[in-house]
């Protein structure tokens, strides 16, 4: 028995130090964008300036607002792109669905400065203005086969019973989606959404390509303060959205526990 | 259902592509009133109430998007489809940028406040005569250094090759800037292309990695400030920021051999869509109160002589941003080399790997 207390104590301390090395740097910067200092080298005082001052970055506010904005609508055109040919690789057969399968995944294996560098030729030959909506094309691009593949995942995990057993019981095909296939593949789209709103705001080497006049979004603005200096505006910014963030997490997470009934 | 999906895809593309339509279609509805002008930027290179002082006098909208390096400029212009009507690329971007035929023309005849320049910055080699862009601010590589761990004050490039700062040293890591002091000790020019001279300045840099604890060109003026270095190599913006924020402990200076000096210039792209809109800006950021509104609102320094008087004297006076006249002599652009640019960079490699 004390055995199973040392390994335990072990394991205990394992897992702090793997929190700890996930967390301590989101930890530092939200510290950071408390302090007085306009270097981050060190801890000076206790100010609630740098969260005053972004208020009248404009420039910077518009990047958080276009950064929503593309990460919003790619999201949920991802969802309604990605889900249907999930189920369909998931349920039906036909002819090519091996090089449809391999063809999704292309955008999520190759590079970014490829996908980034391709678009923008394909938008210079198509005589597309770039601009924020060449941004969200973009962003789509690579997002549905992110849904795809994670929803597909999950129907993976179901049984096809289930399905069979709604049309026997007399459900229609919608029907059977509808309250069958939907709620079940639920779990799974709440999580590609998650996923892929999260790759989206903070994409850079895409949207680096692609952005046109008036689309600079959150990370185009971070890394174009490099030549003069980040200032703590931007742990500022980043603290604003990580809490947003968590509080999405969070009452996602509630709905989906109190929709599928399991409680942790 | 396969017919389904592809019903969805269509039907998702047509409703992306209207979407862009439906944007793009108000901007050139705009185009004929006076409208707007697409600045394409460095970060902090703009301060706001400049903006607003030109929209309030033309009724001209400015939109302005920031990059963080010239070969985003580059990229963006070589696409065809980005809607910039003045882009700020550096020195050696301008020389890419022209011969590529990627900005046009510059119409002096419709900038009457282009006399207001500083001829020091006029007619570089990287664009004769001035046809295709201005020069807008500019600075300088230098030494940032802490005042209380080296003793004496440093005025040579020399204090970066100095034993007694063993382990405390930071260069830039940048092949032409490191070549750059190396040559500069040995009384050569940044722009140096004689092979046997390259080789020498090679020998220099390798026997002083030993002293150097890091090569970077990202974060030096913060690693000075956390006191990690004490001798740094580095850009003056960074620098005197580092240096205003510990003006007792730090300081920067241009080596009295002369170092590197850059200048970002003001160009419009070919085929820029509202000419006039960006030729009025151009004039309007000529203005002497404008552009020393711009050096105030930026702290670099600017390349329009009649706007210097009305610069904030502690600007003015200070030598991280306008270095006296004869050390700004001895600073020099950095100039293509062609063939040359693969020996220093195969050399940077041989001292990097050693």
């Amino acid at each position: 028995m004390t055995g199973g207390g040392w390994h335990r104590r072990l394991l205990a301390a394992h897992t702090a130090l793997v929190y700890l090395f996930l967390y301590a740097p989101i930890a530092i910067l939200v510290v950071f964008s408390f302090n007085s200092a306009r270097q981050t080298a060190f801890w000076e005082g206790f100010t609630l300036d740098w969260y005053r001052r972004l208020l009248d970055n404009a420039l910077l506010f518009r990047s958080v607002r276009n950064s929503l904005i593309v990460a919003g609508i790619t999201t949920a055109v991802a969802v309604l792109l990605g889900t249907p040919a999930a189920l369909a690789l998931a349920r039906l057969q036909f002819r090519g669905k091996r090089s449809t399968q391999a063809l999704l995944y292309l955008p999520v294996i190759i590079p970014e400065v490829v996908l980034g560098a391709a678009l923008v030729t394909f938008f210079g030959a198509v005589e597309m203005r770039l601009s924020l909506w060449t941004v969200v094309i973009a962003h789509v691009v690579f997002s549905v086969s992110y849904v795809a593949i994670v929803v597909r995942a999950r129907l993976a995990g179901l049984d096809p019973a289930l399905a069979e057993a709604a049309r026997d019981l007399g459900a229609g095909p919608f029907e059977t989606f509808r309250r069958v296939t939907l709620p079940l593949a639920a779990p799974g789209i709440a999580a590609s959404a998650l996923l892929v709103f999260t790759l989206s705001i903070d994409d850079y080497v895409v949207t680096s390509f692609v952005a046109g006049v008036g689309a600079t979004t959150l990370p185009l603005h971070i890394y174009s303060m490099l030549k003069v200096g980040v200032t703590p505006e931007v742990n500022a910014v980043s603290t604003l959205l990580l809490a947003g963030t968590v509080v999405l997490i969070v009452l996602a997470h509630r709905l989906l526990s109190a929709e599928t009934g399991d409680s942790k | 259902m396969k017919r389904f999906l592809l019903i969805a895809f269509a039907a998702a593309a047509l409703v992306s592509c209207g979407g862009a339509k439906e944007e793009a279609a108000p901007a050139s509805a705009a185009q004929a009133a006076p409208g707007q002008v697409n600045v394409y930027i460095w970060t902090s290179y703009l301060p706001p109430e400049v903006i607003a002082g030109f929209e309030k006098k033309t009724g001209i909208k400015v939109n302005v998007d920031t990059y963080d390096s010239n070969e985003a400029v580059l990229e963006k212009l070589q696409s065809g489809v980005a809607d910039y009507d003045i882009v700020v690329p550096s020195d050696y971007m301008m020389k890419v940028l022209i011969p590529e035929g990627l900005v046009q023309p510059l119409d002096h005849a419709r900038l009457p406040h282009f006399k207001n320049l500083d001829p020091r910055f006029l007619d570089q080699q990287y664009d004769p005569k001035n046809g295709h862009s201005f020069p807008y601010l500019w600075g300088t590589t230098g030494i940032g250094y802490d005042k209380g761990k080296v003793k004496e004050p440093v005025d040579s490039w020399r204090a970066l090759f100095d034993e007694r700062y063993a382990g405390r040293i930071l260069m830039l890591d940048d092949p032409r800037e490191a070549f750059g002091a190396a040559l500069k000790i040995m009384g050569r020019s940044l722009n140096e292309k004689d092979p046997a001279v390259l080789r020498q300045a090679a020998e220099m840099l390798k026997k002083q990695k030993r002293l150097v604890r890091t090569y970077n060109s990202s974060d030096f003026a913060n690693l000075l400030a956390a006191g990690d270095v004490d001798v740094a190599q580095g850009w003056n913006g960074e620098m005197a920021e580092a240096v205003s924020n510990a003006p007792g402990r730090l300081a920067y200076v241009v080596p009295k051999e002369g170092g590197t000096l850059w200048i970002d210039n003001v160009a419009i792209p070919k085929g820029a869509r509202n000419l006039d809109a960006a030729y009025a800006f151009l004039d309007y950021i000529l203005e002497p109160e404008v552009a020393a509104k711009i050096v105030n609102g930026v702290h670099y320094a600017g390349a329009n002589r009649a706007a210097l008087p009305l610069v904030d004297e502690k600007i003015r006076q200070n030598p991280s941003i306008y270095p006296p006249k004869e050390v700004l002599d001895r600073c020099e652009l950095i100039e293509d080399l062609g063939e040359t640019t693969k020996l220093i960079d195969d050399l940077w490699t041989e001292v990097k790997a050693q």
